[in-house]
């Protein structure tokens, strides 16, 4: 599909975020997969958006979307895309490998919480450096 | 003789122009100041007979989509041709998270985040195929979950229970 058949075929969940005041940017397109960014003010509307491309696209299997709804004021809580959560039995060897990362590189992303590579605690949460 | 045959014609004439409603010029205006009004920017009208053209260059569908709306309000108009107006093109998508490696590793995560157990997520030149099965209340946020790490592509593949 073409830009314009994509935005066609998604125009009432743009139509949802200009009704409510949620902006949003648009991208990619013409290599048949649009992205859609959209910053809402909370759950609730984040919820809207994604029931919106569920009716558009029940089961949302046609792989011509990437949408985001991002709750905008919250950002640590909401994104969360960069961070790992230490759960018992890691160590930043194993971390490091989930992320095709080093130890090091791990550890260097986490000095200001982490004084020994040695000594990490479930539930402390890590920042991921993108290699 | 000579003025009462003017003084037909002068009201034969007011009566045709009557019938033909307003003119194109004062159609387009119309049209123009409507589109203004309605902040449609970067259209341009063109108006033949009452039917109008749209041309020009807009941001997205919901604007083209409003400017035909507008237009087609104004009094007089009869139709509104919108295929000459055409949508900007959009930027590159954003890059993806990382690399293939980086990205199963941040999508996992949010998976784990979300609760979400019982999914493959497989990252191949940053697009994600998405495979398992999920109780249909968990498919949003499967998708959420890989569509944070900016891939270019979701194939969702997931069987709903």
């Amino acid at each position: 599909m073409t830009n314009e058949e994509l935005q066609t075929k998604y125009q009432s969940l743009l139509d949802l975020a200009n009704q409510n005041g949620w902006q949003y940017s648009l991208s990619g397109g013409d290599d048949g997969v649009l992205h859609v960014d959209v910053n809402v003010p909370d759950d609730n509307a984040k919820q809207q958006v994604w029931d919106k491309y569920n009716e558009i696209d029940p089961g949302m299997a046609g792989g011509d979307l990437v949408l985001n709804a991002n709750v905008t004021g919250s950002q640590s809580a909401g994104g969360g895309a960069n961070t790992y959560v230490v759960e018992h039995g890691d160590n930043l060897t194993k971390i490091g490998q989930k992320y095709g990362l080093t130890w090091q590189q791990v550890f260097e992303a986490n000095k200001d919480i982490i004084s020994d590579p040695d000594l990490i605690h479930p539930g402390q949460e890590l920042k991921i450096p993108t290699a | 003789m000579k003025v009462k045959y003017l003084y037909v014609l002068a009201i034969v004439a007011a009566l045709m122009m009557a019938a033909c409603g307003k003119n194109d010029s004062d159609l387009q205006k119309a049209a123009s100041s409507k589109l203004a009004a309605d902040n449609v920017s970067g259209v341009t009208v063109a108006v033949k007979d009452g039917n109008a053209t749209l041309t020009g260059e807009v941001a997205d569908i919901t604007v083209k989509t409003k400017a035909e709306a507008s237009v087609k309000g104004v009094e007089g108009i009869k139709s509104v041709d919108a295929s000459g107006l055409k949508l900007k093109p959009l930027p590159p998508a954003p890059t993806p998270m990382g690399d293939d490696k980086m990205m199963e590793g941040t999508i996992n995560e949010n998976l784990k985040k979300a609760n979400i157990s019982g999914v493959t997520a497989m990252v191949s030149n940053g697009e994600v195929t998405l495979m398992g099965e999920v109780p249909k209340a968990d498919l949003a946020k499967a998708m959420q979950a890989a569509s944070a790490a900016n891939p270019k592509k979701i194939n969702n593949q997931l069987k709903t229970k």
